[in-house]
């Protein structure tokens, strides 16, 4: 008799396309566009650059470095907007316009007496919508570390000219006291052109190296004659002029920061899988209680009635119905991960027993909770009004709209009261950690124990079908 | 008594109660084999609550249900009676096939058994040509049939009816009866509950009149306008002026002006008319009419608005 009822439910689905579309085709669809969002954005490690808009003043040799600098870098996208005009009315008019373009994350304004030099005040006006704020920091860093460069190598300058005068005084007196001293080699030259560094900036937030741009000859000095020791030079003139430019600015070993995710080292975007579990449980969701509505409209018609009073009794119909939405949950998770497999390659073969388990236990306790809000409900509207504000609160809470690790920990605790949370934690434990299916057992228990809690229920209120609506 | 004259079904003194509301006061009844049972009653008389019962979707607080299958129903499934909602309770995304299938197999018939039943109802409510077709795309009539149609695969000794003609045309209503027909003459006994008074008037043998959760009336029409209305025709005189004759049979009313006279058959009428020509001032109108179950069904459970 049970699989009457199956036979049933999948001649209905069967014959009515707008309702496969619903249940199959549509969970994918918007799966597919929340991939495509978060493979190419946050999810797939590589960052958008900053599109920078630039209003600089007319001649200014510093804002023309400063231009430079920030073309050079890769995180940036920089566009002339023109010269910056000098009334207020007229500044105030080109920013809107820029704005209004949407075209740039950031303006960045110089004023008309802009200077890097260490008596002058830095000055630089970055105007944002307010719609990204990681380019505000972004940029905000890089324009301190600009900066704070300019600033070392005014000190470095002045440093050499003091060395340079310390020397010739030096110079001098040995002319006068001592024998001649032999200049080292090139290193008269070396001084004269200093180093220019130049920080890039990787996208990730932190400097990964420092460049310099050395002269040829002195790149190609030995560390011995860039560096030499304090005592190998003749005289004290030695501790005066032997300062080294690049030392003051690669002190210490270059920086290497490297971010490892061994969970999830041989997934190209293991994210994905969360999302399509995401995605597929909101969806199974409106699929079941859409399916469990169909009681109601039997109810309505009479047809509930009919059945009622035919050899199938009230606990085989309950239990029939429950079994395919059951079964159409676990196809609609199926059909949902064998795309995301086909398409982003989620390794769902290799986490298929982690993957059946997750299905399984996520489809009966949705199943369980449609038929129980079908039972409570009277009508199909009050069950699609009810159910959709629900549903929509647990998918919010649940992680299947948010990911769950950028909500607050009150928020992560509160996700757990929603079947959401528990059936994401699972995928997301068999996707993405790649944890064994034993450490699946807390959302199995909790999955099946509320599925069978609410089946109960249902079975104890299913009394009313019998009484008519 | 003949198996024939033994009834099928027997309700005896049957109550049901909601939350303190009586709902049935004591139903007794009898259904018997080949009959056409017309039921009907005011909106929250009971009748829907009595169904119910007899169907075994409610237990009664107290009395008794029991069925009496014949032998010619033996070996069927027919101790279970067949129920034709009111509404399409039918399945619109099946076919007319699928769903004659789904509903034989909830039945219990199966296999070459249910293949044969479907191909006889299929002819026997002419939608052979349309077995293919969805429910839902059918027309009124056909939805109606097949609603029909959809009980009858056990071959059930009762069905019961709920408004089975309601929004269908004259053509299907008269395809609807004589399936009806066929039914009863195959020793099927059929309730039907309407309030289309006149198909009740004319198509079934026995009219059960039901109110306040008690049946109120019960036999042929005659019987029920005898027993609630007395004899069932009228006749009604209007004059210009007030009639200064008295004639034999008919009441007055105060200024003389309108006068009233019941006969107990339509044969009486001939010589009431040759009176009334006699008379020095005819009738300005004369107006008859047989009561029919309409004023016998106001005559026993009033004019006043039901739920």
């Amino acid at each position: 008799m049970i699989l009457t009822f199956l036979r049933i439910a999948c001649l209905r689905l069967r014959n009515n396309p707008l309702e496969l579309l619903l249940v199959f085709v549509m969970p994918v669809l918007f799966f597919s566009i929340f991939a495509m969002i978060f493979s190419q954005g946050i999810a797939a490690g590589t960052e958008k650059p900053v599109r920078l808009g630039l209003l600089l003043p007319e001649g200014n040799v510093a804002a023309a470095e400063l231009q430079s600098e920030l073309r050079q870098n890769s995180s940036l996208i920089c566009t002339d907007l023109g010269v910056l005009p000098t009334e207020s009315e007229g500044r105030e008019r080109v920013i809107l316009e820029a704005q209004n373009s949407s075209r740039y994350d950031l303006l960045l304004l110089l004023p008309t007496d802009f200077s890097t030099a260490e008596e002058a005040r830095f000055q630089v006006r970055l105007v944002t919508d307010g719609q990204n704020a990681m380019a505000v920091a972004m940029v905000r860093a890089i324009l301190e570390e600009y900066y704070a460069v300019q600033r070392v190598e005014g000190v470095v300058e002045k440093l050499q000219d003091a060395a340079q005068a310390a020397a010739e005084v030096a110079a001098a007196a040995a002319e006068r006291a001592l024998p001649a001293v032999d200049d080292p080699e090139g290193q008269g030259s070396f001084f004269r052109d200093p180093v220019s560094p130049r920080r890039v900036f990787d996208g990730s937030g932190a400097p990964a190296s420092v460049e310099s741009e050395l002269s040829p000859v002195a790149a190609e000095q030995p560390a011995s004659v860039l560096d030499p020791p304090l005592d190998s030079a003749p005289g004290m003139s030695a501790d005066v002029v032997d300062v080294d430019t690049e030392n003051l600015l690669t002190a210490g070993p270059e920086p290497q920061i490297s971010v490892d995710n061994p969970q999830a080292a041989d997934q190209q975007n293991p994210r994905i899988a969360m999302y399509a579990a995401g995605i597929a449980v909101l969806f199974l969701l409106f699929a079941c209680t859409g399916h469990a509505a169909t009681m109601l409209e039997e109810a309505e018609s009479g047809t509930l009635d009919r059945i009622l009073v035919s050899e199938a009794g009230l606990l085989q119909i309950v239990a029939g119905k429950w079994l395919g939405i059951f079964l159409m949950g676990c196809l609609q998770l199926s059909v949902m991960f064998v795309f995301a497999e086909a398409v982003f390659r989620i390794h769902l073969w290799s986490h298929l027993d982690g993957f059946l388990v997750m299905a399984g236990c996520t489809s009966a306790a949705t199943a369980s909770f449609a038929m129980l809000m079908a039972t409570l409900c009277r009508t199909r509207s009050q069950l699609q009004g009810t159910a959709t504000v629900i549903i929509l609160s647990m998918s919010a809470m649940g992680g299947s709209m948010i990911p769950r690790f950028v909500m607050s920990d009150r928020m992560k605790e509160l996700g757990r009261w929603t079947f959401n949370a528990w059936a994401l934690d699972g995928f997301q434990k068999v996707f993405w950690f790649q944890s064994p299916i034993e450490s699946l057992r807390p959302e199995v228990t909790v999955l099946l124990g509320s599925s069978l809690v609410m089946s109960l229920a249902t079975l104890l209120l299913s009394g009313r079908w019998r009484r008519g609506l | 008594m003949t198996q024939e004259h033994q009834p099928i079904l027997t309700l005896q003194a049957v109550r049901k109660s909601y939350r303190g509301r009586a709902a049935l006061q004591g139903i007794s009844l009898q259904l018997f084999p080949g009959e056409l049972l017309g039921f009907f009653g005011p909106n929250g008389a009971g009748k829907t609550t009595m169904i119910r019962c007899i169907c075994g979707l409610l237990k009664p607080d107290e009395g008794s249900i029991s069925l009496r299958i014949p032998d010619s129903f033996r070996g069927s499934r027919a101790s279970r009676p067949g129920l034709v909602p009111q509404n399409l309770a039918v399945y619109p995304d099946l076919t007319v096939q699928q769903n004659l299938e789904v509903f034989g197999r909830l039945e219990g018939v199966r296999g070459a058994a249910l293949q044969q039943r479907i191909d006889e109802v299929l002819d026997w409510s002419a939608l052979r040509d349309r077995r293919r077709s969805l429910a839902r795309t059918l027309s009124g009539g056909m939805q109606r049939r097949l609603n029909i149609a959809c009980s009858v695969l056990h071959r059930p000794a009762v069905l019961l009816l709920d408004e089975p003609t309601v929004g269908v045309d004259p053509q299907s209503r008269e395809r609807i009866y004589a399936m009806m027909q066929e039914l009863t003459a195959a020793g099927t006994a059929v309730l039907l509950t309407t309030h289309q008074l006149e198909e009740v008037e004319t198509r079934c043998d026995r009219i059960v009149v039901m109110d306040h959760g008690q049946i109120v009336a019960d036999g042929r029409l005659p019987q029920l306008v005898a027993s609630s209305l007395g004899l069932p025709h009228r006749v009604e005189l209007s004059f210009q002026h007030a009639c200064t004759v008295e004639l034999r049979d008919f009441e007055f009313d105060e200024q003389r002006l309108t006068a009233v006279c019941r006969l107990a058959s339509m044969q009486q009428l001939p010589g009431v008319l040759e009176v009334l020509q006699r008379l020095p001032e005819p009738p300005q109108a004369i107006n008859v009419r047989s009561f029919g179950l309409q004023d016998v069904f106001l005559a026993l459970t009033g004019r006043s608005l039901r739920e």
